[in-house]
């Protein structure tokens, strides 16, 4: 009874709203503050409309909570981010200034992936001083395969939440996806096997999910420390790590600059790899599974 | 996970059960326990007075102290005080002090108690947040640096995809009323009502921009006719203050009935990635009109009036700037801004025309988000400012913040 008042008083609402199109109702409007999670999206509602806030090109970390951003988010049904502070800059100005009540509360429109999953390298105590970090660990889940599942399912549900009349076929979806999901992670891993047990320098921890996944060690970040770029202080410091000659290559995501690993590159001679940070980052990276593809193929490319 | 059934009890309907039930979330998730509190420090050192700014000399700017959180699934509060440090005396001022609602339907918002008003670009950023020391003198001279004041807001943002938002204010404005010459003036008690609309979108992944219009009208704004003689400034709103209180005085220093803004920011950075470089130009007009006293001011000294309009006396005053920042690593950025500002002061009868043009350019190193140190060159150029000659202001100044500090607006 109370969904029907409720029903009958958002569609009021809706008319109110001055030209909000009532179908909008059937099919959701996404916005998705990475492009991860609107592929994963897309995955769920392939008729839904999705628009991703970041590219693979962007800092999540650092974003503008600029005009067409809240904008989007007004219209919104759903919105579907990492969560776990990786949008702390910029989401909570938007959640503010977009005047979308669904926009506001995990019960309603609002998801977080990092909610759905458990998150590595939590911390007990967080001081500006170790620089940008999350007390709720590492929010860059989207490279760990069962948790990406984890949160397909959670996302699934979610959507069947906002969306009852089409509840069935975000199901659908759903095993569609954890079919093709579940068949692609075995042949990710024999692909990645000889990858196991290598030693890379990173640019920051973009990548700690995948490596904790395919057993890759990140023995050392470019940055200094979390979110403050590569002094050439470090940088030295670096170079005398890498004489030690353990080292298969230097990573960078698609969005960092690659100026110091190419300086660390030119002097000990090891590979640098950019690879695409989400999907977008790359040609090959159309979706989830283009992602981890490349993702892969690239580190093997570079670390043989 | 919540269910469907959870979701028919936190709907709209029922603000308690949502009260009772909803997890609220924003992505700091500040909680009855946790919520988010800041302070900004801001100290410098300045080679000359500025006008209608900073004095001299090692002092500092506004230390900030906020606390903010949402109250509960339908309204968010916040509460920011600043310290100002005037001579020996240290005052205590409340710039913000708020409620927002966040579950209004349809794009609805409101604010209620002391705030900044969203007239212009820069007015309702808080000062730390900009790239140079000071406002630009159109600001200064008009809006008291930032205006802020006791009042309500009511905005709308469009349903459109070019951001489209609209607001109307309503304020006591006693920081813009222009002095009372006789002591006998009568002040209305709801003093400012302004308008804005703001427009807004992306070219491409690379560049954002945002347009606005503003108006104020201010009941209280327009000078009066003064009976006593002396040289006093017109429309100065503290008079008593007088040039004592540069860079501390949140009274607007001219002030007139109508007021008229534009303002526009583009913003761009490679691929909309903002961590590396990127590029800001912004520019805001503002132009005062009818701020002279009234007819009856004419008709018993005509022949001044008449003279101050022939000689001097424009019926508007006007001001704007132009500036353009850009930060070419993470750790520095550059800026040049140059505003001009034409304003009238009540001399006895009359009104003398002044002028300030300001140049300034600005070297900014950022070791993280969080704490800056700028150097800044000012070539200021006044005619007719009691007591400034043309000057060249060196000012090194510090702004840091620490606590957790809220995402910042485009």
């Amino acid at each position: 009874m109370v969904r029907i008042s409720s029903n009958w008083l958002n569609a009021s609402l809706l008319t109110l709203g001055l030209g909000i199109v009532p179908m909008a109702s059937a099919e959701l409007n996404i916005f998705a503050c990475e492009p991860e999670y609107g592929a994963i999206a897309s995955e769920l509602a392939p008729n839904a409309s999705v628009y991703s806030a970041t590219t693979a090109f962007q800092d999540p970390h650092l974003v503008q909570a600029r005009p067409s951003l809240i904008a989007k988010m007004r219209r919104a049904d759903l919105a579907v981010c990492a969560g776990a502070q990786l949008e702390v800059g910029w989401l909570p100005m938007l959640q503010m200034k977009a005047a979308n009540p669904a926009m506001n509360s995990t019960d309603r429109g609002l998801f977080f992936a990092t909610d759905h999953v458990e998150t590595l390298d939590k911390l007990d105590k967080v001081d500006r001083s170790m620089g940008d970090v999350h007390a709720e660990g590492n929010p860059h889940v989207h490279f760990s395969p069962e948790r990406l599942l984890q949160v397909a399912r959670a996302m699934a549900s979610k959507m069947e939440q906002l969306d009852p009349d089409n509840a069935a076929a975000y199901q659908a979806n759903l095993k569609q996806f954890e079919q093709r999901w579940q068949a692609a992670v075995p042949q990710w891993e024999a692909d990645a096997q000889e990858l196991k047990g290598k030693k890379v320098i990173g640019y920051h921890s973009n990548y700690r999910y995948l490596y904790d996944w395919l057993g890759v060690e990140q023995t050392a970040d470019l940055e200094p420390k979390p979110g403050i770029p590569p002094s050439s202080s470090h940088l030295a410091s670096l170079l005398s790590r890498a004489k030690q000659g353990d080292i298969s290559a230097i990573v960078v995501a698609s969005y960092q600059d690659r100026r110091g690993a190419d300086w660390l590159a030119e002097r000990t001679g090891l590979p640098v790899v950019v690879l695409p940070m989400t999907v977008g980052g790359d040609d090959q990276s159309t979706d989830m599974f283009g992602l981890y593809s490349s993702v892969i193929g690239k580190l093997k490319g570079t670390v043989q | 996970m919540k269910t469907t059934s959870l979701f028919g009890q936190a709907g709209r309907i029922s603000a308690v059960a949502a009260a009772l039930t909803a997890t609220f979330a924003a992505a700091e998730t500040p909680t009855l326990s946790n919520p988010l509190i800041s302070a900004v420090l801001d100290g410098h050192y300045q080679s000359e007075d500025r006008i209608l700014g900073r004095e001299k000399g090692f002092g500092l700017g506004e230390t900030e102290l906020a606390i903010s959180a949402n109250i509960d699934d339908m309204f968010y509060g916040k509460i920011t005080t600043v310290l100002e440090v005037h001579g020996s005396e240290t005052e205590v001022e409340l710039e913000e002090a708020f409620i927002q609602t966040l579950n209004l339907p349809a794009g609805m918002g409101i604010r209620g108690g002391r705030f900044l008003s969203d007239i212009g670009y820069l007015n309702n950023q808080h000062p730390h947040t900009d790239s140079f020391v000071e406002r630009p003198g159109v600001y200064r001279a008009f809006l008291g640096s930032h205006y802020f004041d006791d009042g309500l807001r009511f905005n709308y943002l469009a349903p459109t995809d070019t951001y489209w938002l609209l607001g109307v204010e309503g304020f006591s404005g006693d920081s813009l009323r222009a002095a009372d010459e006789s002591g006998e003036r009568e002040y209305e008690t709801v003093g400012v009502y302004t308008a804005y609309t703001k427009i807004g979108g992306d070219i491409g992944d690379s560049s954002s921009w945002q347009l606005g219009l503003s108006y104020l009208r201010n009941e209280n704004g327009r000078m009066s006719a003064h009976e006593e003689h002396g040289h006093e400034e017109g429309g100065h709103a503290e008079e008593e203050h007088g040039h004592e209180e540069h860079g501390h005085s949140h009274s607007a220093a001219y002030t007139g009935e109508n007021m008229y803004g534009a303002d526009f920011v583009f913003k761009w950075a490679p691929d909309g990635n903002y961590k590396y470089q990127h590029l800001t130009v912004s520019g805001e007009f503002f132009r005062i009109e009818d701020f002279m006293p009234l007819e009856e001011h004419h008709e018993e000294e005509g022949h001044e009036e008449e003279h101050g309009h022939e000689g001097h006396g424009k019926d508007y005053m006007q001001g704007w700037y132009l500036s353009s920042v850009y930060q070419f690593s993470p750790h520095w950025s550059a800026g040049i801004r140059y505003g001009q500002v034409d304003t009238q002061l009540m001399h006895e009868d009359h009104f003398d025309a002044q002028k300030l043009k300001e140049t300034d350019v600005m070297l900014a190193w950022h070791n993280s988000h969080f704490s800056t140190v700028r150097l800044q060159y000012t070539r200021q150029d006044g005619t007719n400012f009691d007591g400034f000659t043309d000057d060249n202001i060196i000012t090194l100044q510090y702004v840091m913040t620490l606590g957790a500090h809220g995402a910042h607006q485009f």
